[in-house]
């Protein structure tokens, strides 16, 4: 895939892109293109027609017509144009401009909701990461769809202008066809040479300045170039708490350097000043070449009067369609050029668009059990993250009972979360299998599959937008089910001071009604979201990490409430919460290295369970070793 | 209007044309000139438009020769060259200068934050000023600073051309300018209530788009991919963006629906005024013996005459937004700035390791000050509810007199449940806050009386956010530039932090990059190497008071002890506090204190705290119950 956005593109690959970005916009809206066709053939008509009408005009003056003879024309002529306009209005305003809007906007979103269905193990990917900075950095410049509308509207008008051009100034070319005056040709000439040279200087100036717009920097480049003031001011990697950072460390230098500094510098300036050079040499050169064709078109049809005969009209009208022949002979050109650039940004876009799954899709149903008698198994799984080169499990086995309670303790990126990952099936292992009642688990309908768990990760997102759709995942819900849920949780104290209750939007980027929660808060609401799903199997990734302890002890209270006689899984870092499961299983480098009760494990002086557990209980013993005396 | 910022001042269209040009000329005057040029270049331009077929129609009905008509013609052609050429080259030209600048604008912006009170960067308003005014500089070609450009040249070049066609066509008729002048006066009113209307619509477009985007954002959430799949979010999801789209559609169709009609009463005014143009020059030609050539010439320039006063509309409407945004943009930038300079106290009076003491503290979030107030309305209610939310602790907001004296050297641990108010303390004490009465004071020193730029050097601390930036592991751990890092010490606070291990594993250099945002080959450290990495930019400074707001509530057991022995470590000679939800790194300390709302619940060592068999004992039970 060609990521360079200045390099060389053979014809056909341009006119492959061009095609299918028309056809995507064609397909979503099927009459966007005859509507815009028909309003720029009236736009096209209405100037011709005044043409016309000033020519007719002139001619009956010189021709000693009386003003009463003309006005009831041109009475005529303008009511029609009139008419027309509003026509075209109508048309543009109430068709034409609502579909663009609407595409764009359907458009912009592709993406997103592209990555809400395709595998979660490319979402992350090293390679669409890499797409999806390539389709940041394709789109820096321009206007996203609106480029395209922008460009086919003027290459749908200048083409309808050519025509009516032509139409009207048939004549012209007729005289210029039998004109015998070597000056004319002479003119057309010196013309074709000059166009020709100005549209060679134009390219060599646009490579200039697409080189500015699409640039690939090299890590050196990035150390002088890059500035971090757009992502810092709009809080990304920058957060207005680190300016306590800022202001203790002195960094406010640093900061600089990293944002306005660079601007300034040499590297930044050269850079932008071959930009600037790029972009306006090519429009000197693009422009002097319409500037030439317009003075020349009247200066031909002056030649061809002045040698034969010609009235005053058609002088007007001959030498208008020559100038709009021409110059749309040229924006025709440059209008191409552009848009072929256009469809060729949208390229990556597409890409995106067309990723394809890589894991087996299942069509097996899921048997329903009202037992929820389901037992899964792992099978000596081996998983690595994709571009990652160490294994995150290596020849893992284990089987869960039903009912059973089940720890999962071990040092950080000892392959726990991992485990929570392959089990919901975000990943598939590398080998090996997960079993559940003795079927792979690839076999079956993922979202019937994903049904069975209900998981609260570490990291777990709320979405900005009602509490309750967040507990219950949709836009309808049972209210008094999403209130138990919440309850269940132990939110329920604040929710009680909520106003809008169950109601009130979560943070403030969709509604500026919303609130804010704290750390804890949002862990108990994702809990109740876990609740309210109410799935046999129950995941907890490190629940509790930001909790104080008393709030800590509530949740695990509630906990045994909860999850009642289902499958659980606990994962935490604080070995005391997970004393009371009845296994709990040691993880280390991607292992199952130790599994049995707390008693058992605690007992092996060797074992890394043993090691943890001394680690955080030493500070809890009343005996335990006093480093201050 | 609602929840008009506080900090926001209408300044003039004028004043805020003045201020980017003041801009410019200080960043790049370059833009500036390119300006001047193209106002002046696209004010002839149109003037030449209608003279190029006057002169053509002279030359042929004067039957001049045809070498004759050559020379005249060609002149012109040339003359157009030159106008249209450099009149693109200087306008596109200078569209990437002032478009680089918005980078240096939205810098700026950025840079001010870091120089206003700290305090002043959590208040609920400014965060809005600084949203608003991010908004105004980030918008592309909709940006506060590309708007006055467009707007100002526009309205400029209209002005310009309305004067000089009025000039031409005064030499035909002063009745036919002041009828056209009526005209465009009609027009005019027309345009300003498209205008207005457009401008009434911007609030709930502006609501509608901001919610379409952030239905949108929350799709594309990566980190919430694997929620997105367990839960089949997919479905509300995209239910939610399908009510986006359909409101976005809704608010098009009234815009369109009004332009329509707007366009439509333009275009009857346009026939009216070509017909009476028609209907005056024919009557002018037949009767006072106008030649054809000057017929078409005063036909393009009536024609020509509504479409500049179009544009200085367009021009007003422009400038009007981009003085809005201006202002928004002005009142963060004018902000008062925090002295740092100013003080009579200096630190080198002090002796180490320092004692510090709270002197009858008091200190309220302002947006909580509103307290007694709470039955006023409703709507207040909420509004003081969320503020509340924005200091990140509830109920923690309110010290009274809060009374604590750290000696010199001493370890302090201050433990508490969330929202106690431990955060806020540490605030109050590096002056990010100030108490609303009573004293802080450092070896009895009242810290207000130390330049604020010295009082910073003070305190080595370790916050809760992880500050990383994309930089150097040098600039990270300095937090200066690169060539101000002294490498020895930079190398010792690694070594001495615990990280020289992985460093040697990993091959990792001062110059080697932090995280892979910037530079693919970057290191990205565990949560544990993290906190090391924190902490090592804490020993590198190696203030006198040592600060470590809960560092360790991601890591394993392991890693945790690990840290909370290096931090014991180093921090003799100091003075530190140490705020954590495990108590048991309160072993580590001479005292410790347990907050609860803004105030000293316990105080004392583990031994007599347990003893006491209060709130800590209780606190301790909990967690030491499992360990048991």
């Amino acid at each position: 895939m060609n990521s360079n956005l200045t390099s060389k593109l053979p014809v056909r690959e341009h006119i492959k892109n061009i095609k299918k970005l028309l056809k995507t916009v064609h397909d979503m809206e099927k009459t966007y293109f005859p509507m815009v066709c028909l309003v720029h053939v009236i736009n096209v008509i209405v100037p011709y027609t005044e043409l016309v009408l000033s020519a007719y005009i002139l001619d009956g003056v010189s021709q000693g017509r009386g003003i009463g003879e003309l006005m009831p024309v041109i009475a005529a002529v303008t009511a029609v144009i009139f008419v027309l306009h509003c026509l075209t209005s109508r048309v543009w305003n109430r068709i034409c401009k609502i579909k663009q809007d609407d595409m764009y906007y359907r458009y912009s979103c592709m993406i997103e909701t592209k990555m809400l269905k395709m595998d979660y193990s490319r979402i992350d990917s090293p390679e669409v990461r890499e797409l999806k900075n390539r389709i940041l950095s394709d789109n820096n410049w321009g206007a996203g769809l609106y480029s395209t509308f922008w460009q086919t509207d003027t290459l749908i008008y200048v083409f309808f202008n050519l025509i009516g051009a032509i139409v009207v100034g048939m004549p012209v070319l007729f005289y210029i066809a039998e004109t015998k005056r070597g000056e004319v040709f002479v003119i057309l000439l010196i013309l074709l040479i000059f166009s020709a040279v100005c549209l060679k200087c134009r390219m060599y100036f646009m490579k200039k300045s697409q080189r500015f717009m699409y640039k690939e920097y090299t890590d050196k480049e990035k150390e002088e170039k890059t500035t971090f003031a757009w992502t810092f001011s709009m809080g990304d990697g920058y957060d207005y708490k680190n300016g306590k950072d800022i202001r203790i460390y002195n960094g406010y230098n640093l900061m600089k350097r990293w944002t306005t500094d660079v601007i300034f510098q040499k590297p930044f300036r050269k850079e932008l000043k071959d930009g600037v050079a790029g972009e306006a040499g090519g429009g000197f050169f693009g422009t002097i070449i319409t500037g030439a064709m317009e003075g020349s078109s009247y200066l031909l049809v002056a030649i061809l009067a002045l040698a034969g005969s010609m009235s005053v009209g058609s002088v007007v009208k001959l030498a208008g369609c020559l100038k709009n022949i021409f110059s749309d002979i040229i924006s025709l050109i440059n209008s191409v050029a552009e848009f072929a650039m256009t469809a060729r940004k949208q390229m990556s876009t597409f890409e995106f668009l067309e990723i394809s799954d890589e894991m087996y899709k299942g069509k097996l149903p899921l048997e329903k059990r009202s037992d929820n008698q389901y037992q899964i198994e792992f099978r000596h799984v081996f998983f690595k993250y994709p571009g990652a080169k160490e294994y995150a499990l290596k020849d893992f086995s284990m089987k869960l009972k039903i009912g059973e309670k089940l720890a999962i303790v071990g040092m950080n990126g000892s392959g726990k979360t991992t485990m929570i990952k392959l089990l919901c099936r975000l990943y598939d292992p590398e080998k090996g299998e997960i079993l559940l009642n003795g079927v792979d688990i690839k076999k079956f309908r993922q979202e019937e599959y994903s049904r069975l768990f209900s998981v609260v990760f570490q990291d777990y997102t709320l979405m900005p937008f009602k509490l309750a759709e967040n507990v219950a995942v949709d836009t309808k819900y049972d209210a008094a089910s999403v209130k138990k849920s919440l309850s269940d949780s132990g939110f329920e104290e604040r929710l009680s001071e909520l106003e809008q209750g169950i109601d009130t939007y979560i943070y403030k980027s969709y509604n500026d009604n919303g609130v804010e929660v704290s750390g804890g808060e949002a862990q108990k609401i994702a809990i109740a979201r876990a609740v309210y799903k109410d799935s046999p199997f129950v995941l907890l990734d490190e629940p509790t990490a930001a909790l104080d302890p008393l709030s800590e002890y509530e949740i695990y209270t509630n906990f045994d409430k909860i999850i009642g006689s289902k499958t659980a899984i606990y994962i935490s870092h604080r070995l005391s919460s997970c004393k009371f499961c009845e296994k709990i299983a040691v993880f280390h480098k991607g292992k199952l290295i130790q599994i049995g009760s707390h008693e058992e494990l605690v007992k092996e002086k060797n074992g890394k369970y043993y090691e943890m557990w001394e680690a955080q209980a030493q500070y809890y013993r009343e005996n335990g070793i006093e480093v201050h005396a | 209007m609602k929840e008009e910022n506080v900090y926001l001042k209408h300044y003039s269209i004028l004043s805020d044309i003045f201020y980017f040009v003041k801009y410019f000329k200080k960043y790049e005057p370059a833009v500036l000139i390119c300006c001047m040029i193209e106002i002046i270049l696209s004010a002839v331009l149109p003037l030449v438009g209608i003279y190029l077929p006057k002169i053509t129609l002279d030359l042929v009905t004067n039957q001049v020769d045809i070498g004759y008509a050559i020379i005249v013609l060609g002149l012109f052609t040339f003359l157009m060259m030159g106008v249209y050429g450099i009149n693109t080259a200087v306008g596109s030209g200078k569209y990437y200068l002032y478009n680089a600048q918005r980078t240096n604008i939205i810098g700026l912006l950025f840079l001010k934050s870091l120089r206003i009170k700290y305090a002043d960067t959590e208040s609920g308003e400014i965060k809005k000023a600084y949203w608003k005014a991010v908004e105004t500089a980030t918008n592309g070609d909709w940006s506060a600073s590309s708007r006055i450009i467009s707007g100002s040249i526009t309205m400029m070049k209209s002005v310009l051309c309305f004067l000089l066609y009025s000039t031409v066509l005064s030499f035909l008729s002063i009745w036919m300018v002041a009828v056209l002048i009526g005209l465009s006066l009609l027009s005019y009113l027309i345009s300003l209530n498209r205008i207005k209307f457009t401008e009434s619509l911007r609030e709930e477009e502006a609501e509608v788009t901001k919610k379409y985007y952030c239905v949108k954002n929350s799709m594309g959430n990566v980190e919430a991919a694997k929620d997105i799949r367990i839960f089949g979010m997919n479905h509300w999801l995209t239910k939610l963006r399908d009510i986006s789209l359909g409101e976005l559609r809704e608010l098009n169709k009234k815009r369109t629906r009004k332009a329509e009609q707007y366009e439509k009463l333009n275009f009857a005014l346009s026939m009216l005024r070509d017909f009476m143009a028609y209907g005056f020059l024919l009557y002018q030609v037949t009767n006072q013996g106008l030649s054809v050539s000057e017929f078409v010439l005063y036909f393009g320039a009536i024609t020509g005459f509504s479409g500049f006063v179009g544009d200085i509309m367009n021009g007003i409407a422009e400038l009007r937004e981009a003085a809005n945004s201006t202002d928004y943009y002005r009142a963060y930038m004018e902000l008062p700035e925090e002295d740092r300079n100013n003080g009579k106290r200096h630190i080198i009076e002090l002796e180490f390791p320092v004692k510090i003491e709270f002197r009858n503290v008091c200190f309220a979030y302002k947006e909580y000050m509103e307290e007694d107030e709470k039955d006023n309305n409703q709507k207040e209610g909420t509004v003081k509810g969320e503020e509340k939310e924005l200091t990140g602790e509830r109920n923690a907001n309110i010290f009274r007199n809060f009374n604590l004296t750290i000696n010199s050297g001493e370890k302090i641990a201050l433990v508490g449940v969330n929202g106690a108010g431990k955060t806020t303390f540490v605030k109050l004490l590096t002056g990010m806050l100030e108490p609303d009465s009573g004293q802080i004071l450092i070896n009895g020193i009242d810290t207000r009386e130390f330049p604020k730029e010295e009082f910073y050097k003070l305190f080595s601390v370790v916050f809760q956010e992880q500050f990383i930036p994309p930089f150097t592991i040098a600039e990270n751990i300095a937090l200066n530039r690169r060539d101000e890092v002294d490498e020895a010490r930079a190398w010792q606070a690694v070594e001495k932090a615990g990280l020289k291990q992985v460093f040697e594993e990993k091959n990792i250099t001062l110059d080697s990059w932090m995280t892979r945002k910037l530079i693919e080959s970057g290191i990205d450290f565990s949560g544990g190497q993290r906190q090391r990495f924190l902490l090592a930019r804490a020993l590198y400074k190696d203030a006198p008071i040592l600060i470590l707001d809960e560092p360790t509530a991601a890591l394993d057991p392991i890693a945790e002890s690990e840290i909370y022995e290096s931090y014991h470590k180093y921090s003799s000679q100091k003075t530190s506090v140490f705020i954590s939800h495990r108590l048991a790194s309160t072993r580590f300390s001479d005292r410790i204190i347990m907050i609860e709302n803004g105030e000293i619940l316990e105080m004392g060592t583990h031994k007599e705290l347990m003893e006491k068999n209060g709130a800590y004992a209780r606190m301790y039970e909990v967690q030491s119950n499992y360990y048991k």
